[in-house]
């Protein structure tokens, strides 16, 4: 048990490097050997899970006490939660657990990675540096498992870094311009996001002492004074939630996000959105219930910052014109579902079933959703290699299975009844009827935006498999594309999308026992079993399912299209391209306008001291001509070249009579002087020079004194 | 053994001096001989280090004579010193390695190269104030002909810019020995301090600005603001291996002296929660910032790597000086994994000159295709100096920080400092990170095929001394609590009455 936790971290890892010297040699045994790795990952993971709840069975049949829980599972997962500890790795030890949550995430993650590593062979097939992919894919698959199996945040913190840094590989593979600075922007806020989290560790370990999930609430609950809250921990949680809310691509953080998921690669969109994304959340979920859990105002910020984010993306995702950056858009939106999931819950202070029940069956969904749907477009992408929808529209046509998948991923991301989305959506949807205290803009908020939800999923699927393209020649090229992916892709694809409809269908034995399982992580025994298909709980969707098909009609078909060149009508992009929070606000702030003030600042520190030394030369220690000048050399040259002079006069007549020597001693000396000058000028004329003198004697003192101690 | 401490010192001193005055025609045509006398040099001198370092159990101290009546000089090895002697054993021999294929064979450079050498453990070594202030100077002349290296009228004026700040920084440092001398029951380090508490509480004033001296003073060495300038001149300038050593080991000389003077002759319990402390703080953080944000803006790979050293020793500084047990550990696990980072990114940067006499960073591009090991073992080093784990700078930062934030004495400081830290460290991700980003990703009009692009790997020699220091600043990161028991014992007798 214990071998098999941290090997489900450290396995890919490794695997990650043993693939790169693979794929040196050949990289058709590297795309087999990164299958095969995926999928055993994903069967040691269910491995594990099977042993896990073995254990929890055992534990439950011998314990005395009675576990609540309805269902055998629910009170299986209610005594699911091993610990496992690696000490002394990175100082504190790296702490993991298993828990239902854990279970459940770590089979998300494993299935997830493995669907697009079956995807991309076919996808990458004409790609450069498929290797880097191939090793930063599988190195991101352990730290994300990491993530998600800590049980401290100093783990977390750890995975989530080392997550964030390999993950940019993926958003810059093609290299193109515009992936170039998507990464930039995702490395530069993804860096600022984990630090301003360490920065909320920190204060967290000093003022608690703990870092593990656990123990915080009792050390913080031995902090408060008067039932307040110290306010380093408040600006500890605030700064971690940041650093979590960053990567979630939770509104005004979320600016990397509708540009990086686009420009990544086809799996790897699939993989951010799908679950780097919950990531976030994870961090998020575990801030609100272990440090703001008696906070009040908390649930109100992070309601606010939901439902912006939620429509924000939403209204993004409507105007935009390019297959992927509709589905990133979406992704922000969904999260801002979440997101009000866990608002509710924190406002409910903890208490709320359906809250916590409805955030965690929604991040599950979601994330099974967009590994569908980005998976889909990475199949339109890789056949046309183009994403805009005038480009792509009709693609689709006379393709039934693309279409089936995609149709399945629409309704079930809109939340029609009868697919998975429909379970989260309405137990969030009652959660904020419910909770007492949740600000009455936020039910209309939330269906207005699942409103937009199907509006602008309906002008994917609309455009991309039931119109005809402008480009005539174009749509018959398309219909008679019949072999537009391979059998593993299509083995990927189908086996993903076949949860849609088992969950959303039979909701009372599927997605209530992934509820069961998840919800002990929330802090929350739940009974309540909703009936999903009764009407006063279908009312919500309904409603939201009115409003996106007239926000569809209105806005999508009339209002947002405009006419080509030719006079047919087009999908347009009307949104204005300046109004743009990254290019409006953050790089002209952080990038131009703090470092050129700071810059100045320190330029003028920096040169404090040699501005002073320049200033003395200038001043005291300039440089002055010597009084009583000669046309060449000095007094000392002068005088020397007359002596000399004379005693060569005396030899010429002596001893040198038959070879006399002429020379012009006064020249000569001087010009050796002035070599002599130029020589030592630069040492000579610095202020240093005396000191160097100084030391040579101590130089040669010291040597003296050891000299004397030896001999 | 009564002279054990100064063997290695003066092994180190007999084999540069054989280098330096045997003529280079004496080592015959080749490099080969020369080589060999210089690497038979240093790892005689090595072996010597460590051998005296466990030779008495951490615990010699010998007085060898007196300078004058009550100025004896002291040798004495610690575990401080100890720690300070192996890491700059390390990188020496490391750089050393790396010259082989940099250095076209000059005898000079490794004589001096050894002197340095001998002069550092001396000082490690020291065991009283008056025999480290000799290292000291000594350390300084003796590093002095490395910057000299390339004798163009740049590295003189920088050379001569280094002993003027080093010099000025000595003799602040002479007049806190002075006044403190005055004021001290003895002159050898003692944890804890040796201060007369009689005199000092007459002449509390004084020793404060003779401990405020003492640090600017030998702060000059470590980089601290505001004597820091000749740092981003003199390391640039220096051929790369001795930038190396420079940047990473004797830049620490700095930091060992301000350690001695403040919690082995003053004591911390002295200086807790005086206007020195505050003062000292300030200092620390703003060279931290400056540092950084400087590195940030400037474009030539060397001197953005020498600005980087001004901040990041700021980060040990600021770690000692808010006087608490976990910073103190946390400043001295920054000592070693800096000095191993930034040797590993002098020698990298090295390594890209040789290979491609390129400087700038903007000239860098594609150059992760051009030359893989070194720009990833580049990155390595990158993500350790900015704290990502499990890389050893993450296990600095993380004690750093959160001793700081537990410090009693620091104030609102405490929360200042570690924030100034991460912002640092961001900025330290801003001028290091496009290296990489630009090596590997160097866009997709990128010319694979163009003669320029080829892959043009650096020799072993050099890229195989880079892996060493960074498998051991990984590793370090990975198992920190190896040095753990070392740095608590040490810690706990060092950081007294806080």
């Amino acid at each position: 048990m214990n071998i098999f936790v941290a090997s489900l971290v450290f396995y890919p890892m490794l695997g990650a490097l043993i693939s790169y010297l693979i794929g040196k040699k050949s990289k058709k045994v590297r795309d087999v050997f990164a299958c095969v790795l995926v999928v055993t990952e994903f069967i040691a993971v269910i491995a594990c899970s099977v042993n896990a709840f073995n254990y929890a069975r055992i534990i439950s049949m011998v314990s005395n006490s009675v576990i609540p829980g309805e269902s055998l599972i629910a009170r299986y997962a209610y005594v699911l939660d091993f610990k496992y500890m690696l000490p002394e790795i990175c100082g504190l030890g790296l702490n993991f657990s298993v828990d239902g949550f854990r279970i459940v995430y770590a089979l998300i993650v494993a299935f997830m990675w493995m669907m697009t590593t079956l995807l991309s062979p076919e996808y990458f097939a004409k790609y450069r540096n498929r290797n880097r992919f191939y090793t930063f894919l599988l190195l991101t698959e352990g730290a994300t498992m990491g993530v998600f199996l800590s049980s401290d945040f100093y783990t977390t913190f750890i995975f989530f870094e080392i997550m964030s840094l390999t993950s940019y590989v993926w958003v810059v593979h093609d290299e193109k311009k515009a992936s170039l600075r998507a990464g930039e922007t995702y490395l530069g806020i993804s860096v600022l996001g984990g630090l301003v989290m360490l920065m909320g560790i920190f204060m967290l370990y000093a003022a608690t002492g703990t870092v593990a999930f656990n123990e915080i609430p009792s050390a913080i609950k031995a902090l408060m004074v008067d039932g307040n809250m110290p306010a380093t921990i408040i600006a500890a949680g605030i700064c971690m939630i940041f650093g979590f809310a960053v990567k979630a691509g939770a509104f005004p953080v979320h600016i990397w996000l509708p540009k990086a998921h686009p420009v990544a690669p086809a799996p790897a969109s699939a993989l951010l959105s799908g679950v780097l994304t919950k990531t976030g959340i994870f961090g998020i979920t575990v801030i609100t219930l272990k440090i703001f859990a008696e906070v009040d105002a908390f649930g109100y910020v992070l309601v606010a910052i939901a439902v912006a984010t939620m429509l924000l993306g939403a209204v993004m995702a409507i105007f935009s014109t390019n297959l992927k950056k509709v589905l990133a858009c979406s992704s922000l939106s969904q999260i801002g579902f979440i997101l009000t999931g866990i608002a509710c819950l924190a406002i409910s202070g903890g208490e709320s079933e359906l809250a916590a029940r409805g955030a965690f069956i929604y991040m599950v969904n979601h994330s099974i959703l967009k590994l569908v749907l980005f998976m889909s477009a990475g199949v339109i992408f890789m056949n046309l290699h183009k994403l805009e929808l005038e480009d792509i529209k009709g693609f689709g046509r006379k393709k039934p299975l693309l279409n089936i998948i995609f149709a399945l991923g629409v309704v079930g991301i809109a939340g029609v009844p009868f697919f998975n989305g429909y379970v989260g959506k309405t137990l969030i949807h009652e959660a904020i009827v419910e909770v007492h205290g949740v600000p009455g803009y936020v039910e209309p908020c939330f269906l207005l935006a699942g409103g937009f939800t199907l509006a602008y999923m309906l002008k994917l699927y609309i455009c991309i498999f039931w119109e005809k393209n402008n480009n005539l020649e174009l749509q018959a090229k398309f219909d008679g594309m019949k072999k537009y992916m391979n059998i593993a892709s299509g083995f990927a694809l189908i086996g993903s999308v076949v949860i849609i409809p088992i969950i959303g269908i039979v909701p009372n034995i599927t997605a209530d026992a992934i509820m069961d399982i998840g919800q002990r992580f929330y802090g929350i025994v739940g009974e309540e079993k909703l009936h999903y298909f009764a009407f006063h709980n279908m009312k919500g969707s309904l409603i939201s399912i009115a409003i996106g098909l007239t926000l569809y009609f209105v806005l999508a078909r009339w209002l947002l299209r405009g006419k080509d060149a030719n006079g047919k009508k087009c999908y347009k992009d009307y949104w204005p391209a300046w109004l743009d929070l990254e290019n409006v606000v953050y790089r002209p702030v952080l990038i131009k306008f703090i470092p050129f003030i700071s810059g100045i600042i320190c330029r003028v520190l920096d040169s404090l001291v040699d501005g002073f030394v320049v200033l003395l030369r200038k001043t005291i220690y300039v440089e002055r001509k010597l009084p009583y000048e000669r046309p060449e050399g000095n007094m000392i040259t002068h005088y020397y070249a007359v002596v000399v002079g004379f005693i060569v006069k005396i030899l010429n007549a002596t001893f040198l009579r038959n070879k006399p020597v002429n020379v012009d001693f006064e020249h000569k000396f001087a010009l050796i002087n002035m070599a002599g000058r130029e020589n030592g000028k630069m040492l000579e004329r610095t202020l240093s020079y005396g000191l160097l003198l100084f030391c040579i004697g101590l130089v040669i003192t010291v040597t003296y004194l050891l000299l004397v101690v030896f001999l | 053994m009564e002279y054990i401490e100064l063997i290695p010192v003066c092994a180190a001193v007999i084999f540069g001096l054989v280098l330096c005055l045997v003529p280079r025609k004496a080592f015959g045509k080749g490099k080969l001989a020369l080589h060999l006398v210089s690497l038979a040099g240093m790892l005689v001198a090595a072996g010597l280090t460590v051998w005296a370092m466990n030779y008495g159990g951490h615990k010699c101290e010998h007085v060898y004579f007196e300078l004058m009546k009550g100025i004896p000089i002291v040798f004495k090895v610690d575990s401080l010193g100890c720690i300070f002697a192996m890491v700059a054993t390390i990188c020496f021999i490391l750089a050393i390695l790396f010259s082989f294929k940099y250095i076209d064979g000059d005898n000079r450079y490794y004589g001096f190269m050894l002197f340095t050498y001998g002069a550092l453990i001396g000082l490690d070594f020291a065991g009283n104030l008056v025999t480290m202030y000799l290292f000291f100077e000594m350390l300084t002349l003796l590093s002095f002909p490395l910057v000299l290296q390339t004798k163009t009228h740049e590295s003189i004026m920088a050379a001569l810019k280094y002993i003027f700040y080093s010099l000025t920084g000595a003799y602040m440092g002479l007049f806190a020995i002075y006044v403190l001398y005055q004021n001290t029951t003895t002159m050898t380090f003692v944890y804890g301090g040796t201060m007369d508490p009689v005199k000092m509480a007459e002449n509390t004033t004084l020793i404060l600005i003779a401990s405020m001296a003492a640090l600017i003073g030998f702060g000059v060495k470590a980089g601290m603001f505001p004597m820091h300038a000749w740092l981003p001149t003199a390391h640039p300038v220096a051929p790369a291996p001795a930038s190396a050593v420079l940047s990473g080991v004797i830049v620490k000389g700095g930091v060992l002296c301000i350690i001695r003077v403040v919690y082995f002759i003053v004591g911390s319990a002295n200086l807790a929660g005086t206007w020195v402390q505050t003062a000292w703080m300030i200092l620390s953080l703003v060279t931290v910032f400056m540092g950084s944000l400087l590195a940030y803006r400037e474009p030539v790979l060397k001197k953005r790597l020498a600005y980087s050293t001004v901040s990041q020793v700021s980060y040990i500084l600021f770690g000692l000086s808010v006087f608490n047990k976990m910073a103190f550990e946390g400043a001295i696990l920054h000592v070693i994994f800096h000095a191993f980072i930034k040797c590993a990114l002098f020698l990298c940067a090295g390594a890209i000159i040789h290979e491609t006499g390129k400087e700038r960073v903007d000239e860098l591009t594609g150059i992760g295709k051009k030359m893989p090991i070194t720009t990833v073992l580049f990155t390595v080093a990158s993500l350790g100096l900015i704290g990502i784990p499990p890389t050893g700078g993450f296990i600095s930062k993380w004690y750093l920080a959160v001793g700081a934030l537990n410090s009693t004495t620091a104030g609102v400081l405490k929360f200042v400092g570690p924030a100034v830290l991460l912002v640092s460290a961001l900025l330290t991700a801003g001028y290091l990170l496009p290296v990489t980003v630009k090596g590997f990703f160097p866009g997709s009009d990128f010319d694979y095929e163009a003669k320029e692009n080829k892959k043009h790997e650096a020799p072993m020699l050099m890229w195989v001394p880079i892996m060493i220091l960074i498998i051991l600043v990984v590793a370090g990161g990975l198992f920190p609590n190896v040095l753990k028991e070392t740095l608590e014992t040490l810690a706990t007798v060092v950081v007294k009455g806080v």
